[in-house]
This record gives C-alpha cells, sequence and structure tokens, in this order.
C-alpha cells in the first residue's frame, strides 16, 4: 500500500517524531511504499538543517534525510508554518532578505495543497501528534 | 472499520472520551505513548465500550516500565501489529 504520514510533534519535546521514525521504519519492512512525509505546525522543525544534538543522541533531522536517501520517501515541509518559525530555504531567505537558510534539499517547502494530494493519492494517512 | 489512535492518558486528557464518543461499533482503539497507561487494570474501565477492541502499543508499554502489567483484556501488539491495524482499516484517526 502506499502510506504517508503528517506529523505535528517538534523533535525532541514530544514522542511524535520518533513515534513517526519507527512507524516509518516498519511499514516500509512490511513491504509498503511510504510516499511522503508532511512536516506541519511545530514538525516543522524536524527540517532544521542546523539542528546539532549530542552525538550520543539520535540526530532527527539526518533519520530523515537517511529515510529519503534510502526509501525515495519525499521530505515536505508546510511553508506557512515553516516560516513563521524561522524555517526558510535559501530561495525564501533571499525573498525575505535573510542573511542565511535553515533548511534545504531533500527537505522541500510546499502548501497544504500537497497534504490535501497526499490524503487522496495515498492509501493510508497516519498522523503523529504531539 | 475505523482505527482511532490515543496518546493521551485517562488522567490527563479528557480527549479519549472524545474518541469514544465518535468511535463506530465495529471500530478498534490502539493505545500509544502516554495512553498506555489506559491499559493497566485500575484505569481501563474507561474504554469497558470498546472491551475487545482495545490495543496498546507494546514498545510504549515497554519504554514506561508497564509491560505485563496491562489488564487481561488488552490486546499488545508492537509496531509490526500497529502497521498490521492501520492495513485492516478504512483510514486511521489519531487523538491528541
Amino acid at each position: 500500500m502506499r502510506y504517508a504520514i503528517l506529523l505535528l510533534g517538534a523533535p525532541y519535546s514530544h514522542q511524535a517524531s520518533h513515534s513517526a521514525l519507527r512507524f516509518a521504519h516498519a511499514l516500509i519492512a512490511r513491504g509498503h511504499a511510504l510516499q511522503a512525509v508532511f512536516f506541519y505546525h511545530d514538525g516543522v522543525h524536524n527540517a532544521a538543517r542546523l539542528a546539532a544534538p549530542p552525538q550520543d543522541e539520535r540526530h532527527l533531522t539526518d533519520e530523515w534525510i537517511a529515510l529519503h536517501a534510502e526509501h525515495g520517501t519525499s521530505l515536505e515541509v508546510c511553508i506557512a508554518a515553516a516560516l513563521r518559525r524561522g524555517l526558510v530555504d535559501e530561495r525564501e531567505a533571499v525573498r525575505h532578505g535573510k542573511s542565511g537558510h535553515s533548511l534545504e534539499a531533500p527537505f522541500e517547502l510546499t502548501g497544504l495543497g500537497q497534504l490535501i494530494d497526499l490524503g487522496q493519492r495515498c492509501d493510508r494517512l497516519i498522523t503523529f501528534a504531539p | 472499520m475505523l482505527l482511532h489512535v490515543l496518546n493521551r492518558a485517562p488522567t490527563t486528557s479528557r480527549v479519549y472520551q472524545q474518541a469514544l464518543a465518535m468511535m463506530g461499533e465495529e471500530d478498534r482503539l490502539l493505545l500509544v505513548e502516554d495512553g498506555v497507561q489506559g491499559a493497566l487494570p485500575q484505569m481501563v474501565r474507561h474504554f469497558s465500550e470498546v472491551h475487545g477492541r482495545l490495543f496498546a502499543l507494546r514498545e510504549d508499554l515497554a519504554s514506561r516500565g508497564l509491560l505485563g502489567r496491562c489488564d487481561a483484556s488488552v490486546q499488545v501488539v508492537d509496531v509490526d501489529g500497529f502497521v498490521h491495524l492501520t492495513e485492516q482499516a478504512e483510514r486511521t484517526v489519531s487523538w491528541y
């Protein structure tokens, strides 16, 4: 089946990111395809390029990137939720006159329409919330 | 049949009441994260109306030291079982 995950919880504040990652690996292990993870609300912080957790802790941003690299899962970040929390890619940084960017590929800024599309395109959409 | 997923304990949030109110006769309820506390013998009465359709996530029980302490009426599933439940359900609804 085609799955998508909606992640609403911030990393290191709530269990949502860990739960979502665990579920992502389990569904892939059962032979399903994880089409996309949509990061929304405080979940957008999972995409922070500058995240630098202690080395003996899980690096959640890198784990999402690995999921993309190994399984082709797209990592879609709600642009409205991201911009107001200081998560901007290079293009948005220029557009808003910021000196640096905090989000980069494979994470992509996208709109809520993409979430609706995922809901229609995928067989299952599972929400992980704080 | 829908799968409802609840991540709050009955002692900290009343959202479980909304979940129960919205559940259809065939629907199932999976307790995850802090929600697994609802599977304990002293809490499970809150979920009496979904007797036989109540599940709890093994990994979240284990991380809270609650494995083996669930009420006998609760079906314990691991994350693989969680995926299986989502396969069987038409849709999944998360309550938080």
